[in-house]
Parts: structure tokens; sequence; C-alpha cells
């Protein structure tokens, strides 16, 4: 354990001694920022709306802006979980890609470390700074719970908030563990990038992908699709199937890059 | 006893014998030059011995412990400079070589003092607080012999370590190494003969993965009555068959 954690500092230094982190700080915060005064200006609208109007007869596409839980931060949590679908294959695309490059696999190969050591640290390392950039988010609610103003009780359901933030930063574990297995096939780290993308694009987008399937082929992949699987934890409820499903990725992505980091001797 | 043991080792890459039947040993405390052309087989070998490629046949031992068998126990008794040193450039000198010696189990206490006496040895001593990318080539390797160093392993596996340096710190390398024998076992890898001559006692010559020479300097140029420089030697025993 000493040795991944070694291994995940060593990740986390070279992050932000690097522009690497603040690149990624800088366009989650501005990209979110944007969404979140888009949101608010619907929530507005809607409020202005069923003042005049009263909220029976907006229809149900308004009954999310009853409130700002519901209307901004789970609306923006689902915002930002696509926003790290994007940011993440450009933390992970170095984990493994830039040691090859560099020839420092080499080192870590040939020092008293196993390979799961350092396959954990990398990963330990990459949820770190995961963790990092969606934490800047926790800005938005926190806002809204200063400024922000409520008819009936208080103004934001901090558990719903808070389990969606949860679910957040276990998406954004998953997107590392799968960019990290990705990074550990190539010495290309442009390639690591573009693949970690493709993959967890489709995978995202899978209940689309397979809607014109054939059962039992839509089923299955509606129930494996990482949008579907998230949306219950955005939403703030807490679904252990959920929950076991994204550490089933993780784990298995672990497991794999394991093996690659192993394979890659025997070539 | 010897530290090093490697018998009938052979390496292929897919359809390319890099190494061939190759055996020899190293006793402790020795320094054995390892030459050959370039493409000889010699980064293969030390690959192998390092624990880095897995061998396609045959056994190496390290301080009694397989190399497959065994990895960590061998890693544990290695220091090995590659021949790119294994640098990683947004680091500087201190952190790269305090999170190599974290991970070689140096104690947290040991650390500076550690730190100190590979930086004083290798005289990277001024350039600790720099980071790796500006240094100078020369700098790197003296980085990455520094980085081999940690912990005072007992065996040490250097591949050209002088590779890049101008003729003063090759002699201070070359000193360095000479002071390394007796306490440590050295396998030095090199393109400079007259390195060679004046550092180490035995020599291991390969030649398109085959050893083509394995004996104590003195006697190798010596060989068949008359008496040659380990040029010549080499030249000869080298020549394409």
């Amino acid at each position: 354990m000493r040795n991944a954690l070694a291994i995940a500092r060593k990740e986390l230094s070279i992050y932000f001694t690097t522009p690497w982190a603040y690149v990624v700080f800088t366009a989650m915060l501005a990209i979110s920022s944007f969404f979140f005064v888009a949101l608010l200006q619907d929530f507005r609208q809607a409020h202005t709306l069923a003042r005049a109007y009263g909220w029976d007869r907006l229809g149900p596409d308004y009954a999310a802006f009853k409130n700002l839980t519901d209307g901004v931060v789970v609306n923006l949590w689902n915002t930002v979980a696509v926003i790290t679908l994007f940011v993440a294959p450009f933390l992970t695309m170095r984990l493994f890609a830039e040691e090859r490059r560099n020839r420092t696999l080499e080192l870590l190969l040939t020092l008293p470390v196993r390979p799961r050591e350092i396959v954990l640290g990398k990963f330990l390392g990459g949820v770190g700074i995961s963790t990092a950039a969606l934490g800047v988010t926790i800005i938005y609610p926190i806002t809204l719970a200063l400024f922000g103003a409520s008819e009936s009780g208080r103004t934001l359901e901090w558990s719903t908030v808070l389990l969606g933030y949860v679910g957040l930063l276990l998406w954004g574990a998953t997107c590392i563990a799968i960019g990290m297995f990705i990074s550990a096939l190539t010495e290309s780290q442009m390639l690591a990038a573009i693949l970690t993308f493709a993959v967890a694009l489709v995978w995202w987008l899978l209940q689309g992908v397979v809607a014109g399937a054939d059962e039992p082929w839509r089923s299955i992949g509606g129930h494996l699709a990482f949008s579907t699987e998230l949306a219950p934890l955005l939403r703030g409820v807490l679904d252990l199937k959920s929950v076991v499903f994204f550490f089933s990725v993780i784990l298995f992505s672990l497991l794999l890059t394991d093996r690659a980091v192993e394979a890659q001797r025997w070539t | 006893m010897s530290m090093i043991e490697v018998s009938h080792l052979t390496k292929r890459y897919r359809d390319r014998v890099a190494v061939d039947d190759l055996s020899f040993s190293v006793a402790e405390g020795e320094i054995l030059g390892f030459l050959g052309p370039n493409g000889a087989g010699k980064t293969t070998t030390m690959r192998v011995l390092t624990g880095f490629l897995p061998a396609s046949s045959g056994l190496v031992k390290v301080a009694g412990h397989d190399v497959f068998e065994e990895p960590l126990e061998v890693k544990r008794r290695i220091g090995y400079l590659p021949e790119t040193p294994p640098l990683y450039p947004e680091m500087t000198v201190r952190g790269y070589l305090r999170f190599v010696a974290t991970l070689r189990g140096v104690p947290g206490g040991h650390m500076a003092t550690e730190l100190e006496r590979v930086a004083h040895a290798t005289g990277t001593t001024a350039v600790m607080g720099r980071v790796i990318q500006n240094l100078s080539k020369g700098f790197r390797q003296r980085v990455g012999i520094a980085q081999a160093l940690l912990g005072s392993p007992p065996v040490l596996i250097l591949d050209e370590p002088t590779e890049g340096l101008d003729p003063i710190q090759r002699a201070e390398v070359r000193r360095l190494i000479k002071g390394l024998g007796g306490k440590h076992t050295v396998i030095l890898s090199t393109h400079i003969l007259p390195e060679v001559t004046m550092t180490c006692e035995k020599v291991l010559i390969l030649h398109q993965g085959r050893l083509v020479a394995f004996d104590a300097l003195t006697s190798l140029v010596q060989t068949e009555g008359s008496v040659e420089s380990l040029e010549e030697t080499f030249l000869r025993l080298t020549r394409a068959a």
C-alpha cells in the first residue's frame, strides 16, 4: 500500500506541475458555469410562466422546475457527468502511455513493486485528479444555498444534492479506470485519449445505440448503458444496483490493466 | 559464492533470437565488463537479469533467487540503470530520487541522508532542486546513476553509464564504479574499451547473442601466446562470422 500511495502521489504531483490539471479545472468550471447560468434562466422562466398560468397547465416537462434541487442541481449534475466524459480521457491518456514513451515503465517494472501496486497507485492518482476536477462544481449548490430562496422549507434538499455528487465522483472514477486500461495498451497518448472517449461515449449512449436491435439485446444494452445506471444516483436515489455496477466496471478495468501491464513484457 | 548465475539463457523475440544459450556467473564483489557490438544482445540480457523481460528459456539467479519465481526478491537486490535513463522530466531531481527511494523501501527516517549520499557520490548535489527536463545530458545520466545506487543494492546493472558524459565526468563515473567493486557486484556494459581495462577484472564479450569470450581481463588479452590490446581481442572475436 505504501508503494501504491507513493505512485499516486507522484501522479498527482505531475498533474499539478504540468498545465493539465489547471486546463481541466478551467474547462470544467467554464463549461459547467455556462450550463448553470442557463439552468437558472430556465428555472426563472418556468416560475414566471407558472405565476401566470399555474403549474397544472404547464405540463409535466415543467414539474422538475418546482424546486431548485430538481430543477437546477439534478440537471446540472447530468451536464457535469457529460463534461466528465469529455475531459476524463485527457486526464487518463498519459497514465501508462507516457511511462512507455519516457522509458520509465522499465524503471517501475524493475523496482521491487508488484504490477498491481503500480496499477492501483495510478488509479488512485487519477481518481484524485478527477475528484479535484469535480470538486470545483460543488460551488454551484453552495451558491444556491446562500443566495437562493424557497417558498416552502429549505432552499436545497442536501441529501439529494450530495448523493448525486457522490454518484458523480463514482462516475469520474469509472472513467479514470477505463481510460487507464486503454492507456496501458498503447504508447501514443493521442490514441489513448481518442479511444477512451469513443469507448466511454458509446457506452454512455448504449441505450440509444441498441434501440433498433432485437430483444434481448435491447434490454441488455439499455441496462448496461452508463447513462441509465447513473441517472438514479444523480437524481438522489440510492440504487444499490447502480453502485454495484460502477464498482464492477472499475474493478474489471483495474484487473484488465494489471493483465495489460504484465502482457506487454511477453511480446 | 556467485552472486549472479545465468545458465543456458535464451531470449527470442518472435522468430529473432536475441540471446542464444548464454551461461556465465559473477562472483560477489566482482565488476564484470559486458561487451559486444550494437545488437549483440547486451541490453536484452540485462533486461532479463532485472526481471523486466522474461527469458524464453534458461535460468537466471541473483543471490540464489530465481528471477522468474521470486521477482520481488531479485528486484530488491538490483540497482538498474537502463540504456535510456528512466527519468520523469516534470519532476525535480530531489522529488524523483525520493520517489524511487520510497519504492526501493528506504525508510522515511533515512531518506534525507540516503538522498545526500547518492547525490554526493554522483556529483548531483548542486542540481537537487532543479527540474529534470532543464538538466544537461550529463546531469540526466548522473541522476540515472544516482537512482540505481539508492538503497545500496548488492547488485548493480549499468547499461552504458558513461554515455553522454564529457571526459571529466567520465573519469569521475569510472572512479565511482571502481569504488563500488568489493561492496557491490557490478555488471557494466559499455562501448568504450579503455573504460573496461580501467575498471573491470572480468570481461564477457557477446556477439550475435552468443558468448564468444568470458575470462579475466589479463588472461583474455594473452590468449594464443601473444599479448594484444582489448580492442584487438574484441575486433578479432566479433569479426562478422
